[in-house]
């Protein structure tokens, strides 16, 4: 429990903090909520499930059933890495000696914390929502003005979506025991009620994410959040979908995935080839890094449901990888945004002669965001391009695209603001904070670039438990 | 020590030494960075000899198991045998000669340390990329070296003038090779699908268990597909355009990895899976005349460019395109000759063109040198020799392995002679033509370059000189067994000991007609060298301005248009996408959906709104019309 707790403390204590020791406040709370996070791991059994609550049903069967497994401790430690990460690359920024900012990150990850270890289902759902205030918030008081459009179509769009999954919820509770992981995966459904139930899931997680064709919200919002909001919202948020598809969607309504996967693999594949195309033309280096979060994610998304340990294990390796660029290109443009004070390739150019270090730590990361060999995308995208391959082999190539795609759009960015000559107004290169936020990302990329099977081994069997109690259920 | 302690040191060499020079460089003199990046290639370039003096047998070593899933493992292996060792020694002895000349090259460049680091880099991919025991490492070193690759041609990037064009032509390169990338990885995933594994050796059992009918579709796909891999890397037809302007980059990159190892990585690619090529005619035929097709084109577009790097940069693009022809005809330990003479005389010719820029102040145009014999008497002679070797000229290396390859040809088709004839003879031309206009005649550049003109360092001179003597002495290796009773085809006995898959073809020919052969050979070399003394010597003929071209000399200096064409028919047509894509599906289809539904619940709140009008009268009415209209309901369901 103290997991989730550590996080809710500190941004209770954050509103009370002295702004001048904010910004080192912010980065001993989220080291903090780390270091729990790690004596965890380490007394973890990966092939067990270990409850952090005591189990009491309520009369409306609300179970409070909360814990985790190799998957959830995984998800756990990822948001607490980046969580970190955001608040160190924004330590040198206005923003970090703001109390109410730094609470409501606090308050963010405790939510995020409260969704990856959520084995209930209303529970999920709570937490799921309560994620969207504290995103929104930081977005609406810390973004740029007049973004108030912007952020109302994310809010309805997410919105809306989520009320749909309440709807599957509801429809799939009213057969089953509690809201309880287990007691609602055992439920049997009718072909044609699974598909309603794995609709509506389907419908807020693929606005979550987002996928094509429910990505309107996204760009304009990344583009106008602070950069700490466009973090938590690339990096993470979007990363409660892809594991909500995982754990909740498919082991809920397996009946319905004959049906239902070669659509979603075909709409993730397209949201690859099309947001990718977008993105060569893009003249918004943040712009073009959002369509370029919507290109990766796309194949995560295709990889989730093509069910096997395989795939599976890769979509966890590729979640982690996406999360560590994503913070990473993000952090890149807003330094170019901040010193430069434009966003649009045109204008740059001539950055990398006056900033080496930031032109070596955002080329290596451009390098590992198109999954170059000791990177960890290089394992992940080559693992769930194999899956897809094997899913449908044309789907798999058009799919395989986004190796030359990618490369176009994302050297095209680096190399209209790095190379030529230099501009002559001054570009101060990277601060300590930023330059160790780089290095750590790009130390854990080559980390699990080189040794996946750190990875394959902390979530592999906690997957093979799930797949096998989905083949249960199905086989019943 | 023992082969399998020794690999793995002959690899992390480079590697740890380009980390080194990655991190501290930047506090060290030139002098220490440039020295211990080239003393760590040397290193791995005896260690790696030793290693192939005590090779008998094929050695795989696991160093550690990357990945195990439950359909497949990818395991960090090795495998050393006398394809690799003898890739690994050119790659490492080349490798270390151009660190040698880069030393003094690159002198004045200011990013001195991250060139070596970035070379070190590049050998270490280049490593994985011949040693690797899978299709896997392959691929990871194959990667790697695109990289580096990248990194290089792109190295002055920040240039006023030329920054952003390198900075293009870097990017032109990674993505043209990303494509051919695709298709080996397609034929990776096709090779799991259908035998499970990626470890050569496996895989070799495998196939040659497996009674595999000749051109059964899957393996004409996996052929196909890695095929696919070797033109973008090698540089073949379709996806060879990449290759010229990647002599953005640095000389000694040009070299090293442009012409001696990274473009013949298609080819070891080939050579590797042979026993797969084998049951798959199809794909050698496609390989043959792509190859073939490839050889022609490039050389006649060498034919009329001016740029001294440029001519030598369709001259590797056509020497790629015969290898592939030899491929095609299955004669693999031919190719693997030329592969290595080739390493030899183009790797001297680059370095002789560094040496001749760097005289030259940076100019690179052929038009405004000549005369430079007398200046440059080192290079000349050395530039010379090259030139002699890749045109076939009698008794020099490049005479034996293109005869080879020639040989083959006329047993397999007389057609496919001839036109490789017409290849090499064009080659022979075009050669000469840059020889005789860049080192004889008179001096035709500015005053200040004249006045500058001088003779490398050492440093530079004396890789020149190594490479002139193995390109002369080359030929040993294979010699043919023609005149000779005993030390012939000593490279195909060496390869067919122990490599997978690979026998010794020698051509059934009968002497005559192989003396035959040879005796077209020398009188075509020496017909164009005769032909160019005549024209640009005797009666000083110099390439005109590019506008006054006219016929077959204009279509040559255009590039025949493929940069036009590809431009049309693959760039334009993307780029239109990506912006009507922008401003029609997604701004217009899209984003008007969204209002649409918007505005519509606006319009439906409107209406709604004006029943509030607060007085009872109306609400009565509008409860009145809610009974009247359920009795018309109910009346019209019974």
């Amino acid at each position: 429990m103290e997991i989730l707790l550590i996080p809710c403390l500190f941004a209770l204590i954050a509103l009370v903090v002295p702004s001048n020791f904010m910004r080192q406040f912010s980065l001993v709370g989220s080291l903090v909520s780390l270091a729990a996070a790690c004596i965890r791991v380490s007394s973890f059994n990966s092939t067990k499930f270990e409850a952090i609550t005591s189990e009491h049903v309520t009369n409306f069967g609300l179970t409070f059933k909360m814990g985790y497994d190799g998957m959830s401790l995984f998800m756990i430690i990822l948001t607490n890495v980046i969580t970190f990460l955001i608040l160190l690359s924004n330590y040198n920024r206005e923003l970090s000696s703001n109390r109410t900012f730094t609470s409501l990150v606090f308050f963010m990850q405790a939510a995020l914390l409260g969704v990856f270890a959520s084995f209930d289902g209303l529970l999920f759902y709570i937490f799921w929502e309560l994620t969207l205030i504290p995103v929104f918030l930081i977005a609406l008081w810390f973004g740029a003005p007049g973004n108030k459009a912007a952020l109302m179509k994310f809010f309805i769009y997410t919105f809306v979506g989520s009320l749909a999954m309440l709807l599957s919820l509801f429809a799939i509770k009213s057969s089953a025991a509690s809201f309880s992981h287990a007691d609602l995966m055992a439920v049997e459904l009718t072909a044609k009620s699974a598909y309603w139930i794995f609709g509506g899931f389907f419908i807020a997680f693929a606005i979550k994410i987002p996928l094509f064709p429910f990505h309107m919200w996204q760009p304009d919002t990344y583009t106008t959040s602070p950069m700490a909001g466009t973090m938590l919202l690339s990096a993470l948020m979007l990363k409660m979908a892809l594991y909500g598809m995982i754990r909740w969607m498919i082991p809920l309504a397996p009946e319905a995935l004959a049906e239902m996967t070669y659509p979603v693999v075909l709409l993730g594949i397209i949201g690859v080839v099309y947001a990718g195309v977008l993105a060569i033309k893009q003249n918004d280096i943040k712009r073009l890094f959002a369509f370029a979060s919507i290109s990766h994610v796309g194949l995560i998304a295709a990889g989730a449901v093509l069910i096997n340990h395989d795939n599976w294990t890769a979509v966890f390796i590729q979640m982690g990888n996406h999360s560590l660029v994503a913070v990473g290109l993000f952090l890149a443009a807003d330094i170019i945004e901040q010193r430069s004070g434009k966003r649009t390739l045109s204008d740059l150019g001539g950055i990398a002669k006056v900033a080496p270090r930031f032109a070596f730590m955002f080329g290596a990361l451009v390098l590992a965001s198109i999954s170059v060999p000791l990177s960890s995308g290089f394992i992940g995208e080559f693992l769930l391009l194999k899956g897809v391959f094997s899913y449908n082999w044309m789907i798999g190539v058009i799919a395989g695209t986004t190796l030359i795609v990618g490369a176009v759009y994302t050297l095209r960015a680096y190399q209209l603001s790095m190379y030529g000559a230099p501009k002559p107004a001054p570009f101060a290169d990277l601060r300590p904070n930023e330059w160790l936020a780089f290095l750590i990302i790009m130390l854990l990329i080559v980390s699990f670039g080189v040794f996946p099977q750190s990875i394959i081994n902390f979530v592999g069997p906690s997957v093979n438990n799930l797949i096998e109690s989905i083949n249960n259920t199905l086989v019943k | 020590m023992s082969v399998e302690q020794l690999i793995p040191i002959i690899i992390a060499i480079p590697l740890v030494v380009g980390i080194i020079n990655g991190i501290y460089g930047r506090n060290l003199s030139k002098k220490i960075a440039g020295s211990i990046a080239t003393i760590a290639v040397f290193t791995s370039f005896f260690l790696a000899l030793t290693v192939f003096f005590q090779l008998d047998q094929s050695v795989r070593i696991n160093l550690f198991t990357i990945m195990k899933l439950e359909n497949f493992s990818l395991n960090a292996g090795l495998l050393v045998d006398n394809l690799s060792i003898w890739m690994v020694l050119i790659i490492t002895g080349v490798g270390a000669l151009i660190h040698l000349f880069s030393m003094g090259y690159m002198s004045h460049d200011e990013g001195y340390y991250k060139f070596f680091t970035y070379l070190n880099l590049f050998i270490f991919a280049m490593l994985i990329l011949v040693l690797g025991s899978n299709y896997f490492m392959l691929f990871f070193g194959w990667e790697g070296v695109g990289i580096c690759s990248y990194l290089l041609i792109g190295f002055h990037y920040s240039d006023a003038q030329k920054g952003m064009l390198n900075g293009l032509a870097a990017r032109k390169a990674f993505i043209m090779n990303r494509v051919g990338d695709l298709g080996l990885l397609i034929g990776l995933f096709l090779i799991l699908a259908h035998f499970g594994t990626l470890e050569y050796t496996e895989l070799y059992k495998k196939v040659i268990a497996d009674s595999i009918p000749l051109n059964a579709p899957f393996i004409v796909g996996i052929t196909i597909c890695l095929f696919i891999g070797a033109t973008g890397k090698s540089a073949q037809i379709p996806l060879f355009t990449w290759l010229p302007d990647a002599m953005a980059g640095p000389t000694p990159v040009s070299a090293l990895i442009h012409a001696a190892t990274m473009v013949t990585a298609g080819i070891f690619l080939v050579v590797r899976s042979n026993f797969m090529f084998d049951y798959a005619p199809i794909t050698q035929d496609i390989m043959l005349y792509i190859g073939l097709a490839t050889s022609i084109v490039a050389a006649f577009i060498a034919m009329r460019q001016n740029d001294i790097k440029k001519v030598l940069a369709y001259s590797t693009v056509s020497q790629l395109g015969l290898l592939f022809v030899a491929l095609g005809m299955g004669a693999y330990t031919a190719a693997m000759f030329h592969v290595t003479t080739h390493a030899f005389f183009k790797a001297l010719l680059f370095l002789g063109s560094g040496s001749v820029i760097h005289a030259m102040s940076d100019e690179q145009d052929i038009r405004k040198m000549g005369g430079l014999k007398k200046y440059i008497p080192t290079t000349h002679l050395t530039f010379l020799i090259g030139t002699l070797a890749i045109s076939g000229f009698p008794l020099l290396s490049g005479f034996y392995s293109k005869d080879e390859i020639l040989g083959h040809a006329f047993e397999h088709s007389p057609m496919i002679y001839f036109i490789l004839m017409l290849s090499v003879t064009m080659t022979a031309l075009y050669m000469f033509r840059m020889y005789f206009i860049v080192f004889h005649g008179k001096f035709r550049g500015t005053h200040d370059q004249e006045h500058h003109l001088h003779e490398s360092p050492k440093n530079m001179t004396i890789p020149l000189v190594i490479l002139a003597v193995l390109s002369v002495f080359g030929g040993i290796l294979n010699l043919p067994g023609i005149f000779l009773k005993k030390g012939t085809h000593w490279m195909s006995n060496f390869f067919a000991h122990n490599t997978n898959g690979i026998k010794v073809v020698h051509e059934h020919m009968e002497s005559g007609t192989t003396l035959a052969l040879m005796v077209i050979a020398v009188l075509v070399c020496l017909g164009a060298l005769a032909v160019s003394y005549f024209v640009y010597v005797k009666k000083s003929n110099l390439p005109v301005e590019d506008k006054d071209l006219k016929g077959w000399e204009k279509v040559s200096a255009n590039k025949l248009y493929f940069d036009e064409i590809y431009n049309f028919l693959f760039v334009r047509p993307i780029e239109w996408l990506s912006i009507k894509g922008h401003q029609f599906i997604e701004l217009f289809i899209l984003n008007g959906i969204v209002n649409v539904s918007t505005k519509s619940i606006e319009l439906t709140g409107n209406l709604v709104k004006k029943m509030q009008t607060g007085k009872t009268d109306w609400y009565i009415l509008w409860m009145v019309f809610g009974i009247v209209g359920f009795v018309i309901y109910y009346l019209l369901k019974f």
